[in-house]
């Protein structure tokens, strides 16, 4: 199949809210370069597998793996243990937790399903402020402008400026970031996301409220962004247009539980997938 | 040999009854003045907690008007007959919180939770400073009612009647309440409104009656807990609200916040625990004390007692 | 036509305006007897410039990073006793510590120095304390950080409240009478000579909370403040961030504190209530949330008001006016409504979230012209809206009157009772905002 390596590993991975499970024994790889689809009616866990990804919630089970390393991994205990209905209850011993900055950190950058840019700052700040992390002056430095910390802040500033004309917004750099339209607001979360110097890119409905020609501007975007980047991307979309237009492989979910996988050609003629987004054929 | 033996069993019991009978010569007192001085924190921490239930704000005005209603009592038993000093204060009590709601709170519903919390601390700085004003700062004398100042004799310890009246009266207060939370409608409304805002709105829900309702319980309690505190602790000045309304709020972050029920064993909690440190001579940290219970709390199970837990959506 | 001078001329028109203030503030605190009304004026200048201080670093938690803090007199506190206790001479301390055998400390900093380096050696006295009153509160900042910070905005709130209370009893403890002279007043610690000091320390300090939240770490926390879980996800470490952020304002809170010891020349744990906090939340309100400059007008503002204009409205005469209702108490009352108002109708305060800036000023000295001109047409304007609302909203509430009155006719009709389904003339659909949350 796939000889490209794996860069990012979801195994078994579930979660559970109370009695819901939400995410339901996720197994799901994205390789090297590729662009990876998530799909699946709404309610589907999409988000929240995001979420179990990116150390935003702690997966009840599973591990996730980013280019090797298993840096989340979880078994239920507690309470859950005997709440706990998924699958490979005993297959994970360790409890392995990381705080989504540290998760951005080892390169997995992600975008929000509603639009979380930073709402008193300026487009070129929302840039920068992504950049902090690789920042390396201490906040003594920063603040009384060492000639270090200088030349950090100016290089900061340029590649900022550098990325927002890659992605169309240069003439918007000094607006305030909520002030930008819909589409350029997903944008500049790209930007953002870009930012952190990712090599693997979250994008949650990266085409939600767009038209079909915003959408199809989108799909070359993030071809775009791929190549120059140099990344891999797993985006959860409903236009189902720009996922079967630049996805090379797909997952589909629903209810938590994964229906299908494969290639957009094969998810298409998939019957569980028909059956779960046009709700069977009686 | 046995005979010697149950001597020294029974003189074993004897003394240690003797220690235990010390012991409660000694603390009696001071349980007892904790469950009074509990019952009354429990009246005002009910407000805290319902408000916070429905309206997620910490209602920083509300240990003022406890404060008030003391104030309001001083001056209006001068002209008037008790009872109806009574009567009047509860109703004053309930005026006033309704207003700051309704100018305070109401327009700025749909602001970011700081203004809102702002706006309370505002509303209390000019309640402190009005009281500040009427009363020249000077501690005015509570008047003294009678049949609750009456001493009782329990045991070796000797206390106020109104030390044996607030528990009782707190706890059939609380349980009126519950059970009108429980069985009525707008006991109903309030628990959907305290579960969600917005949805209880849409489902047509009268919010405003709601959280109207809300204020004037929770006020009418804190003016029963006025008269009852102030009975025990006679001198009040603008600063008097302060203290038991922060320690209040701390009751019902203990019971976990938005729980009735919660509340009133948070305050005993804290009303018997401080008492206790007074007996033990550390009156300095006998406030500290619940701050430092607060902390403790927040750290180790910040839902409180009886409190559930939501999850942020991301 | 574009004013906008080059920042060569900005700085030189800040430092020119700056030092034409220290020579006013130097000059004015020697010259001007005491007793006269101008008198006021330098005080209030100290005094607010030791509140813009502890405003400023307020904002920098509160406006900023998003944290909701209460504990701004606690610091306070822990940094005025600090100084006081270090630089109290030796030969007061029998005085001064009279219950506590002359207390535990026998010497000054101050004296210490001065003795070896004579003047310069008195200014190094005053300054060493008040950094080591900033940096104790700073550690204690940090300790207390570590709990509270993990909490949510109004929690928050109460626990540092709270830790504000629990630092106020410790202070006045008796057992710690030796240091802190318990329950009792310090005083004849060393205080400054002249307005200055305490003016170029608050306005060094403010200086530097700007550059700190103009650089980068500025910028994250602000990120912080706008959304906490898309900071996270930029990779920035919310705990990391916020400590520093509150250590950071505890130190100016403590050297604030130090300010305002020399300010009261004695120093005594009682005032320093939440009252105090809420004094000090209020001037940031006033100033604007999230803006530096607004703090520091805020305080000027507030300490003119309070401790100045509105005096004669304590003593029963007031720009003319003189009333039997205005007695002592009476100042706060009005000026405690005054920021009701402003609190209600003016949330945003005086500058929002704007700074001060040399361009924006000279834009608004431009534009007030017009402004003034414009403004019987947008009073009009702002009218009419008002009275379209007013309609709006009178029609609407005689349309539901009218609506329940046929409903009530109907029903007592009988009629009520056998319509299976109401109608609905127009549907109206409910979409949350961003697009299913």
């Amino acid at each position: 199949m796939d000889n490209r390596q794996v860069v990012l590993k979801l195994s078994d991975i579930t979660m559970q809210f109370g009695g819901v499970v939400a995410v339901d024994n996720l197994n799901l790889e994205v390789h090297k370069n590729e662009i990876v689809g998530l799909i699946g009616p709404n309610g589907a866990g999409k988000t929240t597998a995001f979420n179990c990804i990116t150390g935003v919630y702690e997966p009840t089970n599973g591990a996730v793996e980013i280019n090797g390393q298993v840096v989340i991994e979880n078994y239920p205990k507690g309470k859950m243990k005997d709440a706990y209905k998924g699958r490979n209850k005993d297959k994970y011993t360790r409890t392995l937790t990381m705080l989504p900055d540290k998760v951005t950190g080892l390169g997995v950058a992600r975008t929000f399903q509603n639009i979380r840019l930073f709402k008193g700052m300026t487009v070129l700040e929302n840039v920068m402020v992504a950049m902090h992390m690789n920042q390396t002056e201490s906040v003594f430095a920063a603040t009384f402008r060492t000639k270090k910390a200088r030349a950090q802040e100016k290089a900061m500033r340029e590649e900022a400026m550098e990325l927002l004309k890659k992605v169309d917004l240069y003439e918007n750099m000094d607006d305030l970031s909520t002030s930008l339209p819909y589409g350029k607001q997903r944008h500049l979360e790209i930007a953002r996301a870009l930012a952190t110097h990712p090599t693997i890119l979250l994008l949650d409905e990266p085409a939600a409220g767009m038209n079909p020609q915003e959408s199809d501007d989108l799909m070359k975007f993030i071809g775009r962004i791929r190549e120059e980047f140099d990344l891999s991307i797993l985006m959860i979309e409903h236009h189902m247009q720009v996922v079967m237009g630049i996805c090379e492989h797909i997952y589909v979910l629903n209810y938590g539980g994964q229906i299908a996988d494969g290639t957009p050609e094969e998810i298409q003629a998939n019957p569980a997938v028909i059956e779960a987004y046009l709700g069977g054929d009686e | 040999m046995d005979t010697s033996g149950s001597r020294q069993a029974s003189r074993t019991y004897y003394l240690r009854k003797n220690i235990i009978m010390g012991l409660l010569h000694t603390w009696l007192p001071y349980i007892l003045a904790g469950i009074a001085v509990g019952g009354q924190y429990a009246l005002i921490a009910i407000g805290y907690t319902m408000v916070y239930g429905i309206l997620r704000l910490i209602n920083f005005a509300h240990g003022d008007v406890f404060m008030w209603s003391g104030l309001i009592m001083v001056y209006l038993v001068t002209v008037l007959p008790l009872w109806l000093s009574v009567i009047l204060v509860i109703a004053f009590a309930i005026v006033l919180g309704t207003t700051i709601e309704r100018v305070a709170y109401r327009p700025l519903r749909t602001a970011p939770r700081m203004s809102i919390m702002i706006s309370a601390i505002g509303v209390s700085y000019l309640l402190q400073n009005f009281a500040l004003y009427i009363t020249g700062g000077l501690t005015k004398t509570y008047p003294s009612i009678s049949w609750l100042q009456k001493t009782v004799k329990i045991g070796s310890a000797t206390t106020k009647m109104v030390t044996l009246i607030t528990p009782v009266l707190t706890i059939v207060l609380v349980f009126i309440l519950v059970m009108l939370i429980k069985h009525t409608k707008i006991g109903m409304a309030m628990r959907a409104v305290s579960r969600d805002f917005e949805t209880s709105s849409l489902m047509g829900i009268d919010i405003n009656r709601v959280i109207t309702v809300t204020f004037i319980i929770g006020c009418a309690l804190a003016s029963i807990g006025s008269i009852l505190y102030f009975s025990n602790y006679t001198g009040i000045n603008p600063m008097s609200g302060a203290m038991p309304g922060l320690k209040a709020f701390v009751a019902a972050v203990f019971g976990g916040i938005g729980s009735v029920p919660g509340a009133v064993v948070g305050a005993f909690v804290i009303g018997i625990c401080e008492n206790l440190i007074k007996g033990a001579g550390w009156t300095t940290f006998s406030d500290a004390f619940t701050f430092v219970l607060l902390i403790i709390i927040l750290m180790v199970k910040p839902t409180g007692l009886f409190g559930e837990k939501n999850l942020d959506k991301v | 036509m574009d004013t906008r001078l080059d920042n060569k001329k900005k700085i030189a028109l800040s430092a020119a305006c700056l030092i034409l203030f220290m020579v006013f503030v130097y000059f004015g605190d020697i010259m001007i007897r005491p007793g006269s009304s101008m008198k006021m004026l330098i005080t209030v200048i100290e005094k607010g410039s030791i509140f813009a201080l502890v405003a400023a670093s307020m904002n920098l938690l509160n406006g900023f990073t998003g944290l909701f803090s209460l504990g701004q007199a606690g610091f306070m506190l822990i940094g005025a006793y600090t100084y006081a206790i270090f630089t109290i001479p030796a030969d007061s301390h029998d005085k001064v510590y009279q219950y506590f055998n002359g207390g535990i400390i026998k010497w000054s900093i101050v004296e210490i120095l001065e003795s070896k380096l004579g003047l310069a050696g008195h200014y190094l006295g005053m300054l060493i304390p008040m950094l080591m009153a900033g940096l104790l509160v700073a550690l204690i900042g940090f300790l207390i950080g570590i709990p509270v910070l993990r909490l949510k905005s109004d929690y928050l709130a109460i626990a540092t409240l709270g830790f504000a209370e629990i630092i106020r009893a410790f202070f006045q403890w008796n057992t710690l009478g030796p240091l802190t002279n318990g329950s009792n007043v310090l005083r004849k610690y060393t205080t400054y000579k002249n307005a200055i000091f305490p003016v170029m320390i608050a306005g060094i300090s403010i200086a530097i909370i700007l550059l700190l939240i103009n650089s980068t770490y500025g910028r994250a926390f602000r990120a912080i403040r706008d959304d906490e879980i898309a900071a996270e996800a930029m990779g920035i470490n919310l705990f990391k961030h916020k400590e520093m952020s509150f250590v950071i304002s505890s130190f100016f809170a403590g050297i604030s504190g130090a300010l305002l010891a020399m300010f009261q020349t004695t120093i005594s744990a009682t005032p320093f209530t939440t009252v105090m906090t809420y004094e000090i939340l209020l001037i940031v309100v006033i100033g604007g949330i999230g803006s530096i400059t607004g703090s520091v007008i805020g305080a000027f503002l507030f300490t003119a008001a309070s401790e100045w204009w509105l005096r004669g409205l304590d003593a029963g005469k007031w720009m003319g006016i003189s009333s039997s209702l205005m007695r002592p108490g009476f100042r706060k009352v009005v000026f405690a409504i005054l920021i009701m108002l402003i609190v209600l109708f003016y949330s945003r305060g005086i500058m929002g979230d704007k700074e001060f800036s040399w361009d924006g000023f000279f834009a608004w000295c431009k534009s007030r012209p017009a402004a003034v001109k414009a403004w019987p047409e947008k009073r009009k304007a702002s009218r009419a809206a008002k009275k379209e609302a007013r309609a709006v909203k009178s029609a609407a509430k005689a349309r539901a009157k009218q609506a329940k009155e046929e409903k009530e006719a109907r029903k007592s009709s009988g009629e009520g009772l056998f319509t299976p389904l109401v109608l609905a003339d127009h549907v109206v659909v409910f979409e949350k905002e961003g697009r299913n949350g």
